[in-house]
Order: C-alpha cells, then structure tokens, then sequence
C-alpha cells in the first residue's frame, strides 16, 4: 500500500536533478578556478614555474631581460601549488571562475608545446648574450678601453 | 560431462565499469572457471613519478591514479613522503586528511552498491543510491574545491583549511542524509528480488579469503577482520575519532553490500567527531629536506588497504616509487569466486567486487 501511495505520489513529484544548461549547478565560494596574475606586483622568482606540477606556468624573456608570463588554462590542474609557492602576496591568487572551454583556433595543445619551447630557448637566448656581455665588458675594461666590443653581430 | 561454453566479458562492455577482461567456462549455466586479464590501462605513472616529477609534485600526480580514491592515494604518497624527510605533521591536518578520507569513503561505497544494484536488474535502486551520493561529492566540492581530483593532500600537510561554514553545512547535510542510509539499509536488506539475486552469491569463505590475501569489504563482509585503521596508529589516529570494525560472516555479495551500508554509518561517526573535535594548529609542517632512505606506508582506501614503497636519494626526484592499489590483492579472490555461480549472476558479482583496475594496472 505504502508502495503503491508513493508510486502515485512520485507523478507529481519534482526530479532531483538540475536542468544545467538553463539552470546553475553547485558551485561552493572557493572553488578552484583560474589562476589570476597580477603583473605589476610579480617579482620575477619564476618559483611558480618551478613548482607546477603540469607545466602550466612558463616564463619568456626577451633579449633586454624583460620577463613575460604565459598560462595554459587547459594544461593547469588548478592545485593552487603556484599561489601557495609565490612569496609575493597577491601577484598569484586563484578565482573561482571556471576555465571556458577550449576553441580549435587557440591551438591550445600544439600551440602551447612551441610555445613552452620557445620560451625555455628564449630565456637560454638571454642567459648567454648577458654572458656574452659580460664577457666583454670585462675584455673592454681589462685591455683597451678605446677599442668598441667587437663581436656585435654573431 | 556437458557441453561446455566459453562467455567473454570485456574488455568493454555495459555491465563492467572497469577495462577488465573475463573468460568464464560454463556447464549449464554454472561458471566453472574463470580467467582473469586486467592489464588494460598501463600509464606508465611509477616511472614518470620517477622520472619526470619533483617529489612534492608527485602527490598530485598520483591523484590521478584513481578517480574514486584519488585522496587515498594522495595522502599514502604524502605520508611516504613525509617519512622520507623525517618530518611530523600538524594534527589539524591529520585531522582534516581523515574527514577528506571518509566523506571519499561514503561516496565510492554509495557508488558500488549503486552499482550491484543495478548489475542485479535493480535500476530503480540505482538512481535512488545515486541521488543519495550527490551529497557527499557536494560537500567534497565544498571542501577540496574540486568534485573529483581532491589535491588535499601535500607533502608536509593539507593544502585548504576547513571553513566553519563548510564544517557547519557539513554536519547539517549528514543529518539528512541519516534516515535516507536507513531506508537504503531497508531497501538492500528487505527487497525481496534483490536478495533473491544476492544471497549465496559469489561466496568466498574465510580460509580462502586468508589464503588469497584478500582486502577491503571484500574480506571483512567474509568474517576476516583486517582492516588497516585498526592496525596502525602512527600516521592518522583512526582510534581516537571513533573506528569500529564491521565484520559479516556470509562472504556472498549481500553480506558485502550489508558490510558497505554499516561502514557508511562508522564514517559518518568519524566525520562528526573529526569535526567536534577539530584541533587548532597550523595546516602544513614546512621542510627544505630533499627525501632520503626508504618507507612503506599502508593506508585504508574505500576498496581495502593501499601500499606505498618509496626509495630517495637526497635528490628532488625519487628513486623508486611502487604502489600496490587493493583491487590488485583482490583478483585472485574475485576468481575464486566465481566458481559455481549461475552466469546470470556474475555482472552483480563484478560489481560487489569493487573492482578498481585503473588503479591496479596504472
């Protein structure tokens, strides 16, 4: 009997799901969205790159020693081990935005891969032409200093 | 002798959740043997926790091992880990390990009984266990972050402290979902068809059980007590929150279903105390040591005990890594039995099992 009441009761009642395209699903305050970069307060330690588990974090550099920031939202696994790592407070901070979904002409994959590569080689670029001239201002001060530093071009 | 026929199940197929691979050899209906092929889904992720990964880095690698225990696995790491560089961590984030550990318990054990109820032609039940779980993976959301992927364990502690409205909407949320376990426990025990289909299931008794090293609910529901938050104190104070081993006697796919519901109840006690009882302290014991040495952590996943072995020499990466994952100790039981067993049964038999082969095969 009690069976059958229900059985009656169950035509009227609600469904317990959500219809989540028209209607918003659960999502709690601190949820582990984007992770948010404030350039103007970053101190360039590069400690988030080297602590992201995936990679989703490089650094490039160009050849005047000025540091760009670069973030794969679709390699990111939002563990927040940057924003805990970075010693400056609020030049990492996790939203609780989801990640928009991916579209074919970000070549987020392939696009991203060179990029990381690029990146790596462009800060090795920079490392070696400080080297570079280091090596010869040290030259210039220690033989003539009229003579100009004569490797410019290589 | 009869006619005997070869039945393949897997590697994929609609009953099995897992990439696992069953030949069974039938004589009239009754299953008399049984092979086993679970190797399905190799990722390589032993090698690359050793290669490719810092070892504060692999705690999070190797919560993608399994998407149901990912904090199981995330906290043995942490704890072998943590082993390695000979630090202590704070009991808050013990505390806050365990409460992840449990409210992960209730969730995959509703998600197994679901299932069995579903592989024994009970879908009605399926939905209703399903709607039930939604709590947990909601307060898991809540207090992780992430539904699936927790990331709440690090090497030296837990990532996120627990907010006191969190801790309130949890306790508020168990409340609810009490007479609900009690009409499921109605529903498993009293459903005529149901335990028509799951009584005498799928025995295993418990000289078997202990020869073949079985683990989990599989082995408790067997009579066998084993149970790795009775055995060790030193890493996560199980005692001290209120653990209670549940054991049953029958070995059949009823008594694992019985022993899963009065587990959920012994969770539901440790995530209140834990709660009550939250000690105040810092979350996370910071160290600049690289790992050195060798440990071995056991801890209890939702499907039995979970094996860590980690070897480090002073260097950012680890020089071996091996993870032993329950469902790996429980294939030679799940063969044994399916002995005897009408085939129309085994898909029910399967998913009382647990099985979790990702896990297994890595």
């Amino acid at each position: 009997m009690k069976t059958f009441l229900n059985a009656i009761g169950n035509i009227f009642r609600q469904p317990v799901t959500t219809k989540y395209p028209f209607e918003p699903t659960f999502k709690p305050d601190d949820y582990r969205g984007l992770i948010g970069f404030e350039e103007s307060l970053c101190i360039w330690c590069r400690r988030c790159e080297a602590v992201c588990p995936p990679g989703a974090i490089v650094f490039s550099q160009d050849m005047e020693g000025k540091q760009t920031y670069h973030f794969n939202r679709a390699v990111c696994i939002y563990c927040g081990e940057c924003v805990r790592a970075c010693p400056k407070e609020g030049a990492l901070f996790q939203t609780a935005e989801p990640a928009p979904c991916a579209l074919k002409a970000e070549n987020i994959n392939n696009g991203w891969n060179k990029l990381y590569d690029d990146a790596l080689a462009s800060r090795e670029a920079y490392a070696a032409e400080k080297k570079r001239r280091a090596a010869a201002e040290k030259t210039a001060a220690t033989t003539n200093p009229i003579k100009p530093a004569a490797s410019e071009g290589e | 002798m009869s006619k005997q026929y070869e039945i393949p199940i897997g590697a994929q197929h609609i009953s099995l959740l897992e990439p696992l691979h069953f030949k069974f050899t039938t004589e009239n209906e009754k299953v008399v043997r049984t092979d086993a092929n679970v190797y399905y889904v190799h990722r390589g992720i032993e090698k690359a926790c050793c290669t490719k990964f810092k070892f504060r880095q692999v705690s999070f690698v190797v919560g993608r091992v399994c998407g149901l225990c990912s904090i199981s696995h995330t906290t043995a790491y942490s704890q072998v880990a943590e082993k390695l560089v000979k630090i202590e961590i704070p009991k808050r984030a013990k505390y806050l390990r365990m409460l992840v550990i449990e409210l992960d318990r209730i969730h995959s054990h509703l998600l197994c009984l679901s299932h069995v109820a579903e592989n024994s032609g009970f879908e009605a039940l399926f939905m209703k266990t399903m709607q039930y779980r939604e709590f947990a993976m909601e307060l898991l959301e809540a207090v992780c972050g992430n539904r699936i992927q927790y990331d709440f364990s690090i090497v030296g502690g837990v990532a996120r402290d627990l907010k006191p409205l969190v801790a309130n909407s949890i306790i508020a949320r168990l409340k609810t979902f009490m007479p609900q376990l009690d009409e499921l426990v109605d529903i498993y025990s009293n459903n005529w068809t149901l335990s028509l289909k799951n009584k005498g299931a799928g025995v295993i008794t418990k000289e078997t059980a202990m020869r073949l090293n079985v683990v989990g609910p599989f082995a408790r529901s067997a009579g066998l007590a084993i149970d790795v938050r009775n055995d060790t104190e030193d890493l996560l104070p199980w005692k001290e929150v209120g653990f209670e081993m549940i054991t049953d006697t029958a070995g059949d796919v009823y008594a694992r279903n019985m022993v899963r519901l009065r587990e959920l109840y012994v969770s539901i006690r440790i995530i209140q105390n834990v709660i009550n009882g939250l000690p105040e302290g810092e979350l996370v014991t910071e160290t600049k040591a690289f790992p050195d040495g060798e440990a071995v952590v056991r801890l209890e996943a939702p499907r039995g005990e979970l094996f860590y072995y980690a070897k480090g020499n002073k260097t950012q990466m680890l020089e071996r890594l091996k993870i032993k994952a329950p469902t790996f100790s429980n294939i030679a039981g799940m063969v044994e039995a399916f002995e005897g067993n009408e085939y129309g049964s085994v898909p029910a038999i399967i998913a009382s099992y647990d099985p979790c082969l990702s896990c297994t095969a890595r």
